[in-house]
């Protein structure tokens, strides 16, 4: 949920707040500004059922702002130091000599900007702004292995196609060897037919000129 | 006209030396633009302090030194951006350096009107407020010189200045454990970021792997398409021969018909007569 209440005051004087949900946080955030000891500048967390309170004091200035026990520190004190440049960026020496609720109209709004901000933009903590980038690249590389598998089982149906295919052309050139062959046989028989044709037909004329079968005019 | 032009180089070669010599203006440029917003957001944090018990005749001074100092930059980066501008009119240099250069020149823009508002703003406050002039300065010097006559400290003074040193203590050491739960929990952060980097790492090497697999099934296909390819050349080959065979089969037969025609002829002709 994030930081849930905020508050800026001089001493014991709040000078603005903003509450972001109906609770009791104003009453304890005033026990607070009163309990918080000495005048030096200070960083405490005050714990209270699940919310914890945690106060900034610089300069005489007091930051105030009631968050998640899950939203952790930093987070929260990066608001308070944001929130008590913007106030004192606005109101500059003002501050020492405002009246109570004096900046209330104004600031609040802020107040309610920058809970917000701190609350849910990821951007606000650049560690968690890495931790989100991480995410994304690991979801990135993640899919980037599933692409890759899909690819992997494409490769292997190539192989076994191209396997397939090589093994058809080998058969196929078989085949046009042998009908080559088959071809040729036929080629030289046609050729020794052609042969003994004109050998035979060489034979009955020469028979018919020279009177007999045994050729006896010609020898 | 080849003299002039052995003239023109020899001057560019000798000019080309003369820039490689001295600092690369560019990098001068780029140098000049960092220590400028280096420069600038300290005067930004010093004009924040404005108007603030921390507002003090020092404050203004480092301001104004700063704010000297910061013009002193400005002007020198604006020499050797000008520079750097001329050389990239006058020799022949690549597109990317023009680039580069130009990219700086929007960058210098961009800081300097940063700047100004800045000192618009410093200007602002300076009227508005007076310096706070710190009213412990002088109980500060006197108890100097009372730590001076140490021996002259009452028991009662002695107690009270244990006591405050004490409360000091106790304040360092409550600002030493808030630092220390801060830090503690980046540190938590920060390994959650570390094992999230060692799963993209993960991830990456199985990729590796998987990539290296793939390759060799590729070799494969690649291997296998090649040796269909002469296959089929050489089948391609054996066809045509065997189509050059039936060709001369067919004239051989057509001979062999007309033969057979020719003496059928002959002996019906002598079967007639």
């Amino acid at each position: 949920m994030g930081i849930l209440y905020a508050l800026v005051g001089r001493g014991s004087v709040v000078l603005a707040e903003f509450s972001g949900t109906t609770t009791n946080a104003s009453a304890i955030a005033r026990q607070i500004l009163e309990k918080i000891p000495g005048n030096n500048d200070t960083h405490v967390s005050y714990s209270q059922d699940r919310y914890i309170f945690h106060v900034k004091r610089t300069d005489g200035l007091t930051v105030l702002c009631m968050a998640d026990d899950t939203a952790g520190r930093r987070i929260p004190f990066a608001f308070l130091e944001d929130i008590h440049q913007k106030f004192v960026r606005t109101y500059g020496r003002a501050v020492h000599s405002a009246q109570p609720y004096g900046m209330n109209e104004e600031f609040s709004r802020v107040l309610s900007q920058q809970m917000e901000y701190y609350s849910s933009d990821p951007n606000a903590d650049r560690i968690n702004r890495l931790k989100g980038e991480m995410s994304q690249v690991r979801n990135v590389m993640i899919e980037n292995i599933d692409k890759v598998l899909d690819r992997g089982d494409r490769l292997e149906l190539l192989v076994d196609k191209t396997a397939n295919m090589q093994g058809n052309t080998f058969r196929f050139r078989k085949q046009a060897r042998r009908f080559r062959s088959t071809v040729w046989w036929r080629n030289v028989k046609l050729t020794i037919a052609l042969i003994v044709v004109l050998l035979v037909i060489v034979y009955v004329v020469l028979a018919f000129v020279c009177h007999g079968p045994a050729l006896p005019s010609c020898f | 006209m080849s003299f002039q032009d052995i003239e023109a180089g020899r001057s560019f070669a000798s000019r080309r030396n003369l820039i490689n010599g001295k600092q690369d203006p560019t990098q001068a440029v780029a140098s000049g633009i960092f220590q400028i917003n280096t420069a600038v957001s300290t005067f930004q944090r010093l004009v924040n302090t404005l108007g603030t018990p921390k507002d003090t005749p020092e404050l203004r001074d480092k301001l104004h030194k700063t704010r000297l100092h910061i013009g002193q930059l400005v002007k020198d980066t604006s020499a050797k951006l000008k520079q750097a501008s001329e050389i990239d009119h006058n020799v022949e240099v690549n597109a990317s350096k023009k680039i580069a250069d130009a990219k700086l020149a929007k960058d210098f823009q961009a800081v300097l009107k940063e700047f100004q508002k800045a000192q618009r703003l410093s200007a602002e406050r300076e009227t508005a407020y007076t310096p706070f002039v710190p009213q412990a300065l002088l109980p500060s010097s006197y108890t100097a010189s009372e730590v001076d006559i140490g021996s002259d400290k009452t028991p009662e003074q002695r107690a009270l200045l244990v006591e405050s040193r004490r409360q000091e203590v106790l304040f360092l050491d409550n600002e030493i454990s808030f630092n220390e739960a801060i830090i503690e929990e980046r540190e938590q952060g920060i390994q959650e970021i570390q094992s999230q980097i060692g799963e993209v790492n993960e991830i990456f090497k199985d990729l590796a792997v998987l990539v290296h697999e793939q390759g060799a099934m590729i070799d494969d296909i690649g291997s296998n398409i090649e040796h269909s390819h002469e296959a089929t050349a050489q089948a391609k080959s054996q066809l045509a021969k065997a189509s050059k065979t039936q060709r001369s089969n067919s004239s051989l037969t057509c001979l062999l018909l007309v033969i057979f025609g020719i003496v059928l002829l002959i002996v019906i002709i002598v079967l007639a007569a």
